[in-house]
């Protein structure tokens, strides 16, 4: 049987007439990358304030490792580590001092304490700077200590809001690795919202879409991909109109359109595009790609966030 | 309630402070402006007897706790404007370490200071008047008692009204309208007394003597910083803090 690290069920959040979360149901098994994806103002941020326990919803539930969030905020917030919508790091103190709170906060011993400083601070590259104090440093460097913080105690569920906000590509990819290993190497489940889209693809076991408070898709990150929308593109020389006309009359080829030089097909359901291509053959297209066109996660996304309809229905136990 | 939570929460707040005070920002520049001007200047001009006047009882009680103000407006207020707030509501520390643990800060300050201007002064005088000059065991007991007490009501009224202020700024503000009431407002008490009354007030309160008058004030103080700390911790709710 499969722990829930979070169940959520029927979550409402209420701000006077506006509403938060509508009626948020889905689950995060123990263990795995979930991300949460959403435009500014879809309902993220409650609903991480929600299963901190910071925020009481209006009606619905939500337990995290069992607990109520509600009744029994401080024994989740026991359990957790939260990179919020700002990095919350006392700049006046220095990076060292950061830590060694965040470690005083979870009662780490004192040699714990310092060798996990030393231990993250490496693995960030900041140890050299320990001793500056936050305020002076770059938002990049704020950033990977605020996730340094976060993990400091050893938490079996991190919730991180943006954590690569401010990362350069290095630092965020690196920062990926190091979540990644988090969950697979130590079982800590990562609740990550993010608006990097790729970011969700290399590193979320399970994404979920929020929509207006409402949970418009959940599944595996290939999961809200059309596997194969039917969309070939041929790149190559002699592609002209009378090529399109000609392909467009071949059975199984719904369209065919010239775009910057290369032929776009569309293809009926369970068509392969090899006879496509030997007719271009036959008409002298010297052919130098095929491809084809993949959804990505983006285009997904924005189709399930812009759609009036959406995909709500969705969700439930992952 | 747990003690090694308040005591990591102080120890932040120290910690911050430390960094004001040595950077002589906020609250550092005026503590070292108090601290040459009492500690040295006033026991220089009043002499040997600035170390038992008995107006020194609610004298170093009113400074120290003005003092604590500027700390003390900082306690939520300074958090919410620095967003680092909603990170400390996020952790394991409960309601109360976190309320006690800003509270203790503030009053440590105060009694820092005060000792810090004694010792100061009590040097100074001893330089002027060739000889160590120790002051009264008594009268430097009721006033540490003092400043105490009258540094948790302040911190009781500072974190009260922080919990609530938008800013440090507003928090300041607030809190120095509040401290001018409660300051001028025994004065212009006395000042509306006619001469009699006035005498026989005197009168009274010198019968009582200074012992019993200093465990009068303390009940008093005691009482109201409990009755503070209480509205304190029936404001500090997580769920409201985040959201404002």
């Amino acid at each position: 049987m499969t722990t829930l690290a979070i169940e959520a069920r029927d979550l409402v959040r209420d701000f006077g007439s506006v509403r938060a979360l509508d009626h948020l149901s889905f689950d995060v098994p123990a263990g795995i990358v979930f991300g949460f994806l959403g435009p500014n103002g879809a309902g993220k941020t409650t609903a991480i304030r929600t299963f901190l326990g910071l925020v009481e919803p209006t009606s619905g539930s939500a337990r995290v490792f069992g607990f109520d969030t509600k009744s029994e905020g401080d024994r989740v917030r026991e359990r957790a580590g939260a990179l919020l919508e700002h990095h919350g790091l006392y700049e006046r103190l220095t990076a060292e001092q950061n830590l060694e709170f965040a470690g005083r906060v979870w009662h780490m011993p004192a040699g714990e304490r310092r060798a996990r400083i030393r231990e993250l601070l490496d693995q960030f590259g900041l140890w050299d700077r320990r001793e500056d104090a936050v305020g002076k440093w770059s938002r990049g460097m704020k950033q990977k200590l605020a996730v340094a913080r976060t993990v400091f105690h050893r938490p079996p569920l991190v919730f991180l809001d943006e954590p690569t906000a401010g990362l350069d590509p290095v630092a965020s990819a690196a920062l990926r690795e190091d979540l990644a290993s988090l969950a697979t190497g130590q079982g800590v489940t990562i609740f990550l919202t993010t608006h990097n889209l790729v970011e969700a693809e290399r590193l979320c076991d399970l994404v979920g879409v929020i929509r207006r408070g409402q949970l418009a898709a959940l599944g595996p990150p290939s999961s809200l991909q059309p596997n194969d929308p039917g969309l070939v593109r041929v790149v190559g020389t002699g592609i002209d109109a009378s090529v399109a006309s000609a392909a467009s009359t071949m059975p199984g080829i719904l369209h065919a359109t010239v775009e910057d030089g290369a032929l776009e097909v569309k293809l009926a359901d369970g068509v392969r595009p090899a006879e496509l291509v030997a007719m271009l053959v036959a008409r002298g297209v010297g052919i130098d790609e095929v491809r084809r066109q993949r959804q990505t996660l983006e285009e997904a996304f924005l189709e399930l966030v812009n759609d009036n309809a959406g995909r709500s229905g969705n969700g439930g136990s992952a | 309630m747990n003690i090694a939570d308040i005591i990591t929460v102080t120890r932040k707040e120290w910690l911050e402070f430390r960094d004001q005070l040595l950077r002589l920002r906020r609250g550092g520049l005026s503590a070292v402006i108090v601290l040459l001007m009492l500690g040295i200047v006033t026991p220089l001009q009043m002499g040997p007897l600035w170390l038992q006047s008995p107006l020194m009882l609610a004298y170093w009680p009113l400074l120290s706790s003005g003092m604590v103000s500027t700390l003390i407006a900082d306690a939520f207020a300074g958090e919410r404007e620095r967003h680092t707030l909603e990170t400390l509501l996020a952790t394991r520390l409960s309601d109360t370490s976190i309320l006690l643990g800003k509270v203790l800060a503030a009053i440590m300050y105060g009694l820092l200071f005060t000792t810090a201007n004694i010792v100061v002064g009590v040097v100074t005088l001893s330089i002027a008047h060739k000889g160590i000059q120790a002051p009264p065991a008594a009268h430097t007991g009721y006033m540490l008692l003092l400043v105490t007490l009258a540094c948790s009501t302040l911190a009781g009224i500072g974190v009260f009204i922080s919990l609530k202020a938008a800013t440090v700024r507003q928090a300041q503000q607030t809190l120095g309208i509040i401290m001018m009431v409660l300051f001028i407002g025994p004065v212009l008490f006395v000042q509306f007394l006619d001469s009699e009354d006035r005498m026989s007030m005197a009168g009274r309160l010198a019968s009582l003597g200074t012992a019993r008058l200093v465990g009068w004030a303390s009940a008093v103080l005691f009482a109201a910083s409990c009755v503070l700390m209480l509205m304190a911790m029936a404001r500090f709710k997580r769920g409201k803090l985040t959201l404002d």
